[in-house]
């Protein structure tokens, strides 16, 4: 993958209200061969994704993130409740025509090659022949695998397999991808090129929803996430929101004397020093995830204190 | 050739015939339309169970009208990708792996079956065509089956059904997919068995001076000039006797079903003798078959002839010297077709002796033409002696002397097209057995390998079928049950009749526990069971399973019934009309078999 600028949203830019991806009450249940109750994977999931904005999913395994990526792909059909993608039901398949998908691991056709494989999912759009030329020769050069786009699939090493699975989910240009797990397999330098594809796509504008276990590349990329536990939604919100601390507040300064950090705001005003910031302090997201998750254990079924603060 | 399951003309088939039965169309729409509400009331009753009647007419009215929706909008691009996914997926199972077992096949016909056996081609055919169709049937049994339950486990598919796929698409790209490696498959084996074939059944013979020995002309010659005759020399493990015209031309006797044409060419004051390509060994006639009637001894009309005790019904006997005889009707000949001035019949009578008189000896019989406006009006064609298995072949010149007057078969007996051939047996308590295709007019010979071609479309036909099924029934089972079940579909479909004959009643014998009842009695199958409690539990669940059977019977195709390599490997021209029929067949499967595989695959989640 080519190393790509960093587009940033302006600051305080205003994010678009209209909702791509909506949940209501959406719920799954898991069922054995005579229909009985296996497992509980969600339940009763309230989710908005607004146009624009990169969401991350998190939680630990069987959470029920990838559950829920399913259920609005519709690959798997919801127990009860709505899953809404553009308006329009997870079972319709015209959605799929804005949608583009890089699933957890790269399930592609080892017998294609890439340019094979590039041309097969366009031929899926119902893409003209020049049309899916000209945008799997662009893909494979922006994903940095021109060098063997003639080689069969079942020869590549898992980070060329990703790339050309990301390739193979952007050949509709799409307005939403789904990205499950998208930084699995790759190497440090394609991790970070991973991560500013996604941030140039939310500022091509469009919207992203990702699942990660990597806490890091959410926290550095996510405009807002949410965290599932056992089928429950346990946090909601924007990640700078999310990982403010409460009740305390940090003073960044800078040009002051021993002295001076005595009396932090009147010593700054009296030493004529600058002020840079007086904010809440911030966790890590890491130590965010692991509080809900010990807190969801002690307390099973009750939702994360912190949801109420209204900080979504 | 014996021909069992008889089929009307097309027409008649689709829609009906005059006497009232329900033609094809019309029983295929009431069939289809009975599986249809059975199978949405047994939805919606098993929907009911699960979610509420309310919800559960809800589900099934969305499915039904998304499966219509994605029907209606299918699109060919995403089609053809998905069959051109399944070509390089068959081809990267190895699939051409067919080809090198059929080189086996011609290998083990080339190296061990004897050229000079009665009649090699019959030999060569029927091998050829019951391996190509084995094996055409057995890659697209495995393909169809296992192809999308492994897209599905290996998760590839979850890249397909998140495109704006439709399940139509999906299960049309698989089977024409699939359709299009099988054809691969058995053009080159049709291609490569009919170069076998030509190239094996191709041979000529030597024959020299030494060979010939000059005669008389022989008695009833239309010339009095000297003949040569003689032996060719073997090859191919059999020789000819020649009669060569006093120019040393003529054509050789007939050895291994087929002559040879022998041309004397003079050059530098020398004969030589030129044998050409052997004649009439590869053919495919196109007869026009007759109904046929019976009188029974009596000389009263009956449908059915005597029954010798055969177990098979297919041929019916009439008795020597008595009033019995069998009628052939034939209908809509026309001069035209037998430009040749002659008529040409032949006839394959079986002969039922209850004394063996002269074994070496056919047992006499006569045939008699006759206008059936006027069964006054006949003419006799005389005495013959029924040769059995073999094809006993008659001219019948279109103009003949009758009792000293010039009579024209079309003028004085068959005015409209129409013409009766009776046959009786004249030795006492001998039989004679046939059945309708028993006796036909040759109306010409047609290519051999267009007949061949259209052995192998009716073996695509089959293929079609096996394929439509296996995908069905991988859109809801996991592969190897998929294969299974595509299997059981596969032999039950060859034992349609039977199972029809069990449910109702009519196979001699009884079901599998009135059967065993019998075994174990030592009861004969045609005498009444004693009556018991056993017995009448036995007979009870037999008439359960035969109602399965009959259930089962009209849900399958009949795969026997689209067997045609009979005609190829006997040498009779595959009728358009019954390739129409098995066309329309196919299609009637097919259609319902390809929307409920669309149902089983939008209801299903692919995911788990």
């Amino acid at each position: 993958m080519q190393s790509q600028a960093v587009v940033t949203a302006p600051p305080g830019a205003t994010v678009p209200t209209d909702v791509v991806i909506e949940t209501r009450n959406l719920s799954k249940i898991y069922r054995d061969f005579w229909g009985r109750q296996k497992v509980r994977a969600l339940k009763a999931l309230d989710l908005e994704i607004r146009r624009g904005e990169i969401f991350g999913l998190l939680g630990p395994n069987g959470s029920g993130k990838t559950t829920t990526i399913k259920l609005l792909l519709g690959l798997l059909f919801p127990t009860s409740g709505q899953a809404l993608v553009f308006g329009k039901d997870a079972s319709e398949v015209t959605k799929n025509e804005r949608i583009g998908y890089l699933p957890e691991e790269t399930y592609l056709y080892r017998f294609l090659n890439a340019e094979e494989t590039l041309d097969f999912y366009g031929r899926l759009f119902d893409m003209p022949a020049a049309m899916r030329r000209q945008r799997a020769a662009r893909l494979i050069e922006d994903v940095g695998l021109g060098w063997a786009k003639r080689r069969q699939l079942k020869e590549y090493s898992k980070g060329m397999a990703r790339r050309i699975g990301l390739a193979q989910a952007l050949i509709n240009d799409p307005e939403l991808i789904v990205l499950d797990e998208p930084t699995t397999g790759l190497d440090p330098i394609g991790c970070r090129e991973m991560k500013d594809l996604i941030l140039n796509l939310r500022a091509q504008g469009k919207t992203v929803l990702m699942c990660s276990h990597l806490l890091a590349d959410v926290q550095d990329v996510c405009d807002r996430i949410a965290i599932l536990h056992q089928g429950d939604l346990k946090e909601l919100g924007r990640v700078d929101s999310l990982l403010k601390v409460r009740g305390e507040t940090a003073i960044r300064a800078s040009g002051l004397s021993e002295a001076a950090q005595q009396e932090i705001r009147d010593v700054i005003a009296r030493h004529q020093g600058q002020l840079l910031s007086m904010d809440n302090p911030t966790t890590t997201l890491e130590e965010l995830f692991l509080t809900i998750v010990r807190d969801s254990e002690a307390r099973p079924g009750r939702r994360s204190a912190s949801l109420s603060d209204g900080r979504s | 050739m014996d021909i069992e399951k008889q089929f009307p003309p097309f027409k008649e088939w689709l829609l009906g015939g005059e006497a009232g039965e329900l033609g094809a169309l019309w029983a295929w729409l009431l069939g289809a339309c009975a599986l249809l509400v059975a199978a949405m009331v047994a939805s919606w009753v098993f929907g009911t169970f699960m979610h509420g009647p309310g919800k559960a007419g809800d589900k099934i009215f969305k499915v039904l009208t998304g499966t219509l929706v994605d029907l209606l909008h299918t699109s060919p691009r995403r089609v053809f990708a998905l069959a051109r996914l399944a070509v390089k997926e068959s081809i990267r199972k190895q699939a051409v792996v067919g080809l090198a077992v059929f080189v086996v096949v011609l290998l083990r016909l080339a190296w061990f079956v004897d050229p000079g056996r009665t009649d090699p081609t019959r030999v060569y055919l029927d091998e050829l065509l019951w391996w190509t169709s084995l094996l055409v049937l057995a890659l697209s049994l495995l393909l169809s089956a296992i192809s999308l339950p492994a897209d599905i486990q290996n998760k590839t598919i979850f890249t397909i059904v998140t495109k704006p796929v439709r399940s139509s698409e999906i299960v049309l790209g698989r089977i024409l997919g699939f359709v299009a490696t099988g054809t691969f498959l058995l053009a080159v084996m049709g291609l490569m068995s009919f170069w076998f074939v030509t190239r094996m059944l191709d041979h000529t013979h030597d024959l020299t001076h030494d060979d010939l020995s000059t005669t008389a002309a022989k008695e009833g010659a239309e010339s009095d000039k000297l003949v040569r005759g003689g032996f060719t020399e073997m090859a191919r493990g059999h020789m000819h006797e020649v009669d060569l015209d006093d120019e040393g031309n003529g054509v050789t006797k007939k050895a291994q079903s087929h002559v040879h044409r022998v041309t004397a060419v003079k050059k530098d004051g020398r004969v030589t003798y030129e044998i050409g390509p052997p004649e009439g060994e590869w053919v495919a006639r196109v007869p026009i078959y007759g109904k046929l009637t019976f009188r029974d001894r009596g000389g009263n009309p009956t449908e059915v002839g005597t029954n010798v005790g055969n177990e098979w019904l297919y041929r019916s006997y009439i008795e020597g010297a008595s009033k019995a005889a069998a009628i052939w009707t034939f209908s809509d000949l026309r001069r035209e077709d037998f430009p040749d001035g002659n008529l040409i019949l032949e006839l394959n009578i079986r002969v039922f002796r209850t004394y063996k008189g002269r074994i070496d000896h056919g047992v006499a019989g006569r045939m008699r033409l006759v206008n059936p406006k006027d069964p006054a009006v006949y003419h006799d064609l005389g005495i013959f002696f029924a040769k059995e298995y073999t094809l006993d072949r008659h001219e019948i010149p279109l103009q003949f002397d009758h009792e000293g007057n010039k009579w024209d078969l079309f003028r004085d007996l068959a005015p409209d097209g129409e013409l009766n051939i009776e046959l009786r047996c004249l030795e006492g308590s001998q039989y004679f057995g046939m059945a309708k295709p028993d006796m036909y007019f040759l109306k010409r010979e047609g290519l051999p390998w267009v007949n061949y071609a259209k052995g192998h479309f009716s073996i695509w036909l089959r293929m079609v079928l096996v394929t439509t099924f296996g995908v069905m029934f991988s859109t809801f089972l996991s592969g190897p049950v998929a294969a299974l079940a595509n299997l059981a579909t596969l032999i039950g479909g060859f034992f349609v009749e039977m199972m029809m004959r069990l449910g109702t009643g009519e196979e001699i014998g009884g079901g599998a526990i009135e059967s065993f009842i019998r075994m174990v009695q030592h009861d004969p199958m045609q005498s009444k069971l004693e009556s018991s409690i056993a017995t009448s539990v036995g007979l009870f669940l037999d008439k359960v399973t035969g109602g399965i059977f009959i259930v089962v019977s009209r849900l399958l195709p009949d795969f026997e019934a689209f067997g045609t390599s009979h005609f190829v490997r006997d040498g009779y021209d595959i009728p358009a009309n019954l390739l129409a029929i098995h066309m329309v067949m196919v299609l009637g499967f097919v259609l319902p078999v390809v929307l409920i595989a669309c149902v089983l695959f939008k209801v299903r989640e692919v995911a788990k």
